[in-house]
């Protein structure tokens, strides 16, 4: 079986780059390319997407996982070289781990579960988008039928992914409030194992590709390994978020999951994301104690004592300003990032919805 | 505060100002925490009298104001009353049985600004409710009463006093509470003060009810976290360390009974010893810093070992004057509810032979009685106090 898989034109008056210059048009295709600018992802990041858009990222996203050592076990077999070999299948060990409970795809199963889902049901990816299946096989077959070069080249996105998952990990725990760092667990060990395999990977694309010709192609592969992923947010973004239209038998929202308690139903009044907006029900009272000299909230039978930032805050909840719009005035009051002090107060108010005294 | 020398740490100003405004209830629990001897409507103080003790208090540096009774809705200047807390910026929550006349005054308490509305619930079965309570239809007025304090957007709490009679009832409580749409649920085990002191044979439950109740309010806490806030006050007879009685003596709470006697506690009046202060001779801040009833158990001064040495002293403040004495014989006693006191196993004991026992009948609080506390006491077990 022969999968014809696109390749550019040759184009005869290209000259040979020197490694610097092939790594940097590598990093230039990254640059246009990579997914980190797709839409959906902008969506994700940005914490505009709901629980459900999540939820169905985080399914489509496992069938991905699942099949990288799959797709590495293929690269490992074309390797002759024994050096070569025990190089490649430290990115196996990455993804399976050494014992059960172990590894990326474990904790990506994790991620999974701790959006809602019952792990069976994302281990069957009985409800993954077929646009999903296809793209993450063509890279399987990609990687199985191209010359083992372009296999390498293809990995090579994960020279962009650090960047990726700093955004994504503090866009999501800020945006989120469903979403928890142990959560993101996975991403904590690619911040590391990404850099290194990109760094082997490259080295070996600089050493292999010797001539215009290989070079063209170790680019086209990297290429194809961009699209395999866009692809992938492309079929999510049309699912899920507009025009919606969700394929046969793909997941819908409400099932695969485990049957909510009442606990994170309840969610729906103590759980505040950015776009919410907070106030201070009848019979919570923000007051200056003279007495004392300080800020008090007066709550059902129980004070709470603020120090200044609480209060800053609290003087900006007035049931019309969004978390976002409240991180906003802080910032320029104290002139510091809005990112971090909105992380920080949608912590102080989420316990204080949780007491009760606080309600959105 | 002229009684401070200058070396001392400075006196806390009190947060909590608990206005009893009446002993008229048209409830008659027998676990009530008035004095066997309730003050009768014609010793009660006045309004002006009332406004001035709340103004004195907000000066003074206290917070909240516990609206309470007997049943606080008895008494016709309670809008005004509550207005008067809106006005000085007090937080008014008002401790009600939700009978009577507690639902008709209710729109007009909202409007003046009450903050804050505790109802109490003595059992979820009415039949079970309306006995504890001794009176008959109380359940659907009470029911109704919170329909029309959520509605209004009060936010709610549910009382329930836990004792044998009802401690079947945890889980329903919990229920109840949700379905109510209340935002805190106390679960109050009942503290032996008071009538609960008299019926206490009748009101203690097991160990075994005990644990069991502490592990629903466990689970119920963790399954309703953001939508019920639930508080938990476990019976001290089983307890290991005692309760710091109202924050410690003289530290948090002030008390002002309908006929204006300013108490530490709402039970401190059974410290016979003790002279205390009316806010008709004194201000609230000259009681506060300087009546000898405040004065006598502030601080760890007046402790008695295993009190004085304990490294607790100060978080449980030696637990409870009042169960001192009537467990103890001495006010000044460590609390027999502490697992260091050398009575301790005894009252334990106590409590799970009574506890064992056929409960008696209630003896329902009445003004006019003259009740006297019939139980066994572990100094004695044979003899009355």
């Amino acid at each position: 079986m022969t999968a014809q898989f696109p390749t550019p034109v040759t184009d005869e008056t290209q000259r040979l780059l020197s490694p610097d210059e092939l790594a940097a048009a590598l990093r230039d295709i990254g640059a246009r390319r990579y997914h980190n600018l797709h839409p959906f992802h902008r969506l994700l990041h940005d914490g505009k997407l709901n629980k459900d858009q999540v939820r169905a990222w985080a399914l489509n996203r496992y069938y991905y996982q699942a099949m990288i050592p799959i797709k590495d076990a293929a690269v490992l077999a074309r390797m002759e070289d024994a050096g070569l070999r025990r190089i490649w299948r430290q990115r196996i060990v990455d993804h399976d781990g050494d014992a059960p409970g172990d590894g990326g795809i474990e904790r990506w199963l994790k991620l999974a579960e701790g959006v809602g889902f019952a792990r069976d049901y994302v281990e069957s990816t009985q409800g993954i988008l077929s646009a999903t299946r296809f793209s993450v096989d063509a890279y399987v077959h990609f990687v199985k039928e191209r010359s083992l070069l372009e296999a390498i080249a293809s990995s090579l996105t994960e020279m962009f992914s650090p960047t990726i998952i700093s955004e994504r990990v503090a866009g999501m725990l800020k945006n989120y409030s469903f979403i928890t760092k142990e959560t993101l667990a996975y991403f904590d060990k690619r911040l590391t194992q990404a850099p290194r395999d990109a760094d082997f990977a490259l080295d070996y694309v600089q050493k292999h590709a010797t001539t215009p010709e290989l070079q063209r192609r170790a680019m086209a592969a990297l290429t194809f390994k961009c699209n395999v992923l866009w692809t992938q947010l492309d079929a999510l973004y049309f699912a899920y978020v507009a025009p919606g239209m969700i394929p046969p038998d793909a997941w819908t929202p409400g099932t695969g999951l485990v049957p909510e308690t009442a606990a994170t139903q309840a969610a729906g009044t103590g759980t505040l994301g950015p776009h919410d907006v907070p106030r201070l029900p009848r019979g919570v009272r923000l007051r200056h104690d003279a007495v004392r000299d300080q800020h008090v909230l007066l709550a059902p039978e129980r004070t709470f004592d603020l120090d200044a930032n609480a209060v800053a805050v609290l003087e900006y909840v007035d049931g019309a300003r969004t978390v976002r719009d409240i991180a906003g005035l802080l910032a320029e009051k104290f002139t510091a990032d809005r990112a971090v002090i909105e992380a920080d107060i949608l912590v102080m108010l989420n316990d204080l919805a949780t007491k009760r005294v606080l309600e959105r | 505060m002229n009684a401070i020398t200058p070396n001392a740490p400075a006196l806390p100003a009190p947060v909590g100002l608990l206005a009893e405004l009446t002993h008229r209830c048209p409830l008659r629990c027998p676990y009530c925490s008035n004095p066997l001897e309730l003050d009768r409507r014609s010793g009660e103080l006045d309004t002006a009298t009332w406004q001035r003790v709340l103004t004195e208090a907000a000066a003074l540096g206290v917070l909240h104001v516990h609206l309470s009774g007997g049943e606080p809705t008895a008494r016709n200047d309670i809008v005004e009353i509550t207005q008067t807390c809106a006005k000085l910026g007090l937080y008014s929550n008002l401790i009600t049985s939700g009978v009577g006349g507690a639902l008709a005054k209710l729109d007009a308490l909202y409007d003046v600004g009450l903050d804050h509305v505790q109802l109490s619930v003595q059992g979820v079965d009415a039949a079970n409710a309306e006995k504890i309570g001794g009176l008959k239809n109380a359940q659907p007025q009470k029911f109704a009463f919170a329909e029309r304090v959520t509605q209004l957007g009060l936010p709610l709490t549910l009382n329930s006093v836990i004792h044998r009679g009802n401690i079947h009832e945890v889980e329903g409580f919990i229920d109840l509470a949700v379905k109510l749409g209340a935002k805190r649920l106390e679960v109050a085990h009942t503290q032996y003060y008071g009538w609960a002191y008299v019926n206490r044979a009748a009101l203690m439950p097991n160990k075994a009810e005990v644990d069991r109740s502490i592990r629903i309010v466990e689970e119920a806490r963790e399954r309703l976290k953001g939508q019920l806030v639930i508080d938990l006050v476990v019976p001290d007879y089983y307890a290991k360390y005692p309760k710091a009685c109202a924050g410690g003596w003289g530290r948090k709470l002030m008390n002002v009974t309908p006929a204006g006697k300013v108490l530490p506690c709402h039970a401190a009046e059974t410290i016979k010893q003790l002279e205390f202060w009316y806010v008709t001779d004194h201000s609230l801040g000259d009681i506060w810093a300087n009546s000898p009833a405040f004065t006598a158990y502030r601080g760890t001064d007046w402790m008695q070992e295993p009190c004085r040495s304990c490294d607790r002293r100060e978080k449980d403040w030696g637990g409870c004057r009042c169960q001192a004495l009537a467990l103890a014989g001495d006010a000044a006693a460590t609390d027999p509810a502490c697992s260091l006191s050398p009575l301790h196993a005894k009252v334990r004991d106590l409590a799970t032979e009574e506890a064992a026992e056929t409960p008696p009948d209630y003896t329902y609080r009445t003004i006019g009685s003259n009740v006297q506390p019939n139980v066994r006491s572990p100094l004695n077990e044979e003899a009355p106090l």
